[in-house]
């Protein structure tokens, strides 16, 4: 474990909520960092929406194939598993066979992900969703590593609840919604982006959070005056799209 | 689990309508909200440019005052769902916090026969179609479980309201007052698509059932077609509907860009 990064870590995350709080930027350091501490190849927050299922909220990759493997776990998987008891899920090798979640595993595989670790957000009583790590190579994380990972996901859950805007917000549930639509303006935003410049989402999505702390603005906020178009978006010279 | 609820509250909307011989329409929504969630009415109020334009229907005499202060006094929950972009629920409107964020509209509520307003955005993201209200005469939260029945009913609404803004000039022009005058939501101007049919389309269950590819093919559609956001939204629920196709798998094709729409409908191809 990297011991300054660690600790740039909580620093950072203490920083994102105490300036202009955006809740998906926020949880993306959180992913980001959890890939960097925790020897993870990949990272996810999902959260519970009342309709009934486990939505996405950040992910360290915004590549097609992560985010469908967080998706997934709607039906089954390590995550739901972790949400639905409140403790932490871990999967060590989904190469075996005999999975208890075969479906799961068998995507996981084949995004090259071969063991998967689940840590429960929790407030008090309720799970309000769950972070997710992704390894690349078999075997499970080192106890150490899960202690942190654990304290990150703490960190995420207090964050994410604290986020007050100008307004009265008495349950969880309002403070949980106004995070999941956020994250649907910024996919649309990552299309328009996308569309217009020839990226990936990958690149939209850096180039839409580059540009929010570039001109210190909310990340959602930024997405919402771009789709709208009450915001246009010039291009950064140091971020020219790939040649195809 | 979830798809059930949402297969089943969608179906007793279009019962209401069947029952009322008309086709779907907002007033469907509310009727259902109140049976379902238990609460003493419902109002769906549309959205202009500037923010809550106007009262599309209500349940009865209190919502239509609820929601008709809200857009006189200008303050209230269904102002505040959308800076939030998430739901507000006052549970009970006489205590001190709603009279803080409230001062006029919390007094005026309570005269009027309300002890809980719940308010919810009807949006997609970036696209804004209105708010849809509940009041119970009661203070007290919403029961258990009935959060989720409010989403849901709120994703039918939405779609309700896009489909009419839709179908209301034929050219998928945005929601506007002149276009959404009450009158084409209650007439046949609506074809009810979404609802139709056991299948509800494949589309109801794909929105409720969050899938990132339809917001991220929605964005790209803007600059493609050189659209606002709900028009954009309009078009990709329309090719897949006209294709019948999921709408998650089309805008799969989109993200993906095996697929790209002409700014001219017409010129859409099948799949």
């Amino acid at each position: 474990m990297d011991a300054e990064l660690l600790s740039d870590t909580f620093v950072d995350l203490a920083d994102t909520m105490v300036a202009d709080f955006d809740v998906i930027d926020f949880l993306h350091v959180l992913t980001d960092r959890s890939t960097a501490l925790l020897g993870a190849s990949a990272a996810g927050v999902l959260l519970a929406d009342p309709r009934g299922q486990l939505r996405v909220a950040a992910a360290s990759s915004e590549a097609a194939g992560v985010v469908e493997l967080f998706q997934i776990q709607n039906d089954q998987g390590p995550c739901l598993d972790c949400f639905r008891n409140g403790r932490p899920v871990t999967a060590a090798d989904l190469a075996v066979a005999d999975q208890q979640w075969p479906r799961f595993a068998a995507a996981a595989t084949a995004a090259g992900f071969y063991g998967v670790q689940a840590l429960p957000m929790r407030l008090r009583n309720q799970v309000i969703g769950a972070l997710n790590l992704f390894a690349s190579e078999p075997g499970p994380f080192r106890p150490a590593d899960l202690r942190v990972g654990q304290a990150l996901a703490d960190v995420a859950t207090i964050g994410l609840l604290q986020e007050r805007h100008l307004r009265r917000s008495e349950t969880v549930a309002e403070q949980l919604q106004g995070a999941l639509n956020s994250r649907v303006v910024i996919e649309q935003a990552k299309g328009k982006l996308a569309e217009r410049y020839g990226l990936d989402m990958d690149q939209a999505f850096r180039l839409l959070r580059e540009h929010a702390r570039n001109t210190n603005q909310r990340l959602t906020d930024l997405a919402r005056d771009f789709v709208s178009s009450a915001a246009d978006f010039p291009l950064p010279d140091q971020a020219q799209p790939p040649r195809p | 689990m979830a798809e059930d609820r949402v297969v089943e509250l969608w179906g007793l909307v279009a019962a209401h309508a069947a029952a009322e011989g008309r086709r779907v329409a907002v007033a469907d929504v509310c009727a259902v909200a109140v049976s379902a969630v238990g609460v003493s009415g419902a109002w769906v109020t549309a959205f202009g440019d500037g923010g809550p334009d106007f009262v599309l229907c209500v349940t009865g005499p209190v919502g239509e005052r609820l929601a008709e202060l809200q857009l006189t006094l200008g303050e209230g929950p269904c102002h505040d769902v959308l800076a939030a972009g998430a739901p507000v629920l006052a549970s009970d409107v006489g205590d001190e916090e709603s009279g803080r964020c409230w001062p006029v509209f919390a007094a005026e509520s309570g005269r009027a026969g309300a002890g809980a307003v719940f308010a919810f955005p009807l949006t997609v993201g970036a696209i804004r179609a209105g708010v849809m209200g509940l009041y119970r005469g009661s203070a007290g939260p919403l029961p258990g479980g009935a959060l989720g029945d409010c989403l849901i009913l709120a994703d039918a609404a939405t779609m309700l309201l896009l489909d009419a803004a839709d179908h209301g000039t034929g050219e998928g022009a945005v929601l506007d007052g002149a276009v959404l005058d009450g009158a084409v939501l209650d007439g046949a101007v609506l074809d009810g698509a979404v609802l139709d049919g056991a299948g509800l389309g494949g589309q109801a269950l794909d929105l409720a059932l969050h899938r990132a590819e339809i917001d991220q093919a929605t964005g790209m559609l803007t600059e493609q077609l050189g659209v606002p956001a709900a028009e954009a939204f309009a078009r990709l629920r329309a090719y897949a509907y006209a294709s019948d196709r999921r709408l998650a798998e089309v805008a799969g094709d989109i993200v993906t860009r095996r697929l790209r729409l002409s700014p001219d409908a017409r010129l859409d191809g099948g799949p």
